[in-house]
């Protein structure tokens, strides 16, 4: 307390101090009181509102899947029924491969493409690397309908050469097209942590280029690698927009069917099923990668002993 | 490490061949009035811009601004505390906190948009188990603008969350000790350290949420009703009914949005460390 608040707190009558320090007293308390006590509480609601909101149409559609009635306004008591039906329609389960096969392609496509780009690119100076980036971020930021019809627009062009081109192969252009920038994004932070001269330094050793990027560069970044496949991946299987504009000749993918059977008796509870089962296979993904990271983090702290 | 300069050139030319030739392509249809892509009837002419100021336009480019700007704002409002706690708290599993905001991704966007909607009508699965025992509840707001923000809301939150978690984790939690050390209490350390060095989180986040809010079309069509215009349905009504012309141009319209867009993340984020 300094001198002059001393003057001031003496120059104030008997009940005054008194009443400051009661008021000191209690805020002081108050205020912990609300740190230790009331913001947690506050927190663990927040939170638990946000993943409530994030997951209530999961759990709505997880709820819809085991629904005897097919009748999405009313709850008919609990089936499994809808489980065994997942490949049962047609259009469904041709939707479903399709789906799949254009996700595995363009997971390998992107993610070999993709990981050479981004060690191009890397190997640029900087301000040629940061122009580039500008480059590669047009299609990430870019409206996903902006995309999807200007690759309509350039497939269209190819119409007069190649009439029945819309379908798996537009399609699968267009989705390695809009990952890439995903794959080379998460790449390039592996890369510049890596030591410049190893390239070099396996190629004056003898290596050829080749083998240099196969045994060098490539085991060095391959975290990045995998980060930018699993994206890849998950872009590709839950697209809609620029895959709705970039098929046809009846190459659907799941996307594409819900968004022509919604709101119509052609939207099969089957569909709840299959993306359940999605669901939980990503969850249990999930768990495995959890209890391998505590197991790595457990086996490193072992050694650092 | 020179020689691997050369993976960069295909990239190069792929990303130039699939910008410029249909962003040509979109200019030169929104000039012109042609019947789908078949050039032989086609006319120049400038009566597409005349249409710009249809009533429906107006009303979709104002709805588009209002909705993504205040799903935009929750979502920031939501996400930056959110963000900031996971980030502070003690035993921090980065890897577990993004695979939890990203699962709800795994179910199809638009069965997710279909479910929320189905919640928010007067008739649904919910609200007859509750009226089974005596409850007669529902949110019925399917329709209005409120679905469709929320809708928006809930399906673009995880694009807020995430950039602005990988900035603030990065921070040096040693500059929050110093902070205090010389004697800036919880809020302005906040205000002086944690709001400036996770400014380059929130505007790829902003950007991330307000562009696909502001140009989708699937969210407002399934939470809307059909009912609620907005510039993604026009351009999507006008590419179903072959006016690739007045399509192309607005179009153009969203271009120009995502020009600026690219502009501020280049400034803010030279290495699009954050937009992933």
């Amino acid at each position: 307390m300094s001198e002059q608040e001393m003057q001031s707190i003496a120059a104030l009558n008997y009940n005054d101090v008194n009443l400051t320090w009661l008021y000191r007293f209690f805020h002081r308390n108050h205020v912990a009181k609300f740190n230790k006590v009331f913001f947690p509480i506050l927190k663990i609601v927040f939170i638990a509102f946000v993943f409530f909101v994030l997951y209530l149409p999961v759990i709505l559609i997880a709820i819809q899947s085991v629904n005897n009635s097919a009748d999405p306004a009313s709850f008919g008591g609990l089936t499994l029924q809808w489980y065994t039906e997942i490949f049962k329609y047609r259009s469904l389960r041709s939707a479903i491969l399709d789906t799949l096969l254009v996700a595995f392609l363009t997971l390998i496509i992107s993610t070999v493409l993709g990981t050479l780009f981004a060690i191009g690119i890397h190997a640029l100076d900087k301000k040629k690397r940061q122009k580039f980036i500008i480059l590669n971020n047009i299609p990430l930021v870019n409206a996903e309908i902006v995309t999807g019809i200007s690759l309509m627009l350039l497939f269209s062009l190819l119409l007069p050469i190649f009439p029945s081109v819309f379908g798996l192969p537009t399609m699968l252009i267009a989705h390695v097209f809009f990952t890439l920038p995903y794959v080379v994004l998460s790449v390039l932070p592996k890369l510049s942590e890596l030591d410049a001269n190893m390239y070099d330094a396996a190629v004056d050793l003898g290596d050829s280029p080749i083998k240099a990027l196969s045994k060098v560069i490539v085991p060095a970044i391959w975290p990045g690698i995998i980060a930018g496949a699993m994206l890849a991946f998950t872009m590709s299987i839950d697209d809609f927009v620029i895959s709705y504009y970039t098929t046809g000749n009846g190459f659907n993918n799941i996307s594409i069917w819900i968004y022509s059977s919604i709101g119509k008796t052609s939207l099969k509870p089957a569909i709840y099923a299959y993306s359940t089962v999605v669901t939980l296979l990503a969850s249990a993904f999930i768990v495995v990668a959890i209890l391998w990271n505590n197991h790595k983090r457990k086996a490193g702290t072992k050694i650092e002993k | 490490m020179n020689k691997l300069k050369r993976f960069s050139l295909p990239y190069l030319i792929l990303l130039l061949v699939f910008i410029a030739i249909p962003m040509i392509t979109m200019i030169v249809l929104s000039f012109m009035t042609t019947e789908g892509m078949h050039f032989s009837n086609a006319v120049f002419t400038l009566a597409n811009f005349s249409r710009l100021t249809e009533i429906s336009v107006i009303v979709g480019l104002w709805n588009s601004l209002k909705y993504a700007t205040i799903a935009t704002l929750a979502c920031l409002a939501i996400g930056y505390p959110l963000a900031y706690i996971f980030s502070r708290s003690k035993n921090k599993n980065g890897f577990l906190i993004t695979l939890l905001l990203v699962l709800p991704m795994w179910s199809n966007i638009l069965l997710r948009t279909n479910a929320l909607g189905y919640f928010f009508s007067a008739n649904n699965m919910i609200t007859g188990l509750l009226s089974q025992i005596g409850i007669n509840w529902s949110i019925d707001i399917k329709g209005t603008g409120l679905s469709v923000v929320i809708g928006l809301i809930m399906v673009y939150l995880p694009f807020m969350i995430l950039p602005i978690y990988t900035v603030l984790d990065k921070i040096d939690t040693s500059l929050y000790d110093a902070s205090s050390d010389l004697g800036g209490d919880p809020i302005r350390t906040f205000k002086r350290v944690t709001v400036p060095l996770s400014l380059k989180g929130v505007t790829t986040g902003i950007i991330l949420v307000f562009l696909p809010c502001f140009s989708g079309f699937a969210v407002p069509r399934i939470m809307g009703n059909e009912k609620i215009v907005m510039l993604g349905t026009i351009i999507e009504d006008n590419f179903i009914y072959m006016d690739y012309n007045f399509g192309s141009l607005i179009s153009m319209l969203l271009i120009f949005a995502i020009v600026i867009a690219l502009f501020v993340i280049s400034k803010v984020d030279k290495e699009g460390e954050t937009l992933l």
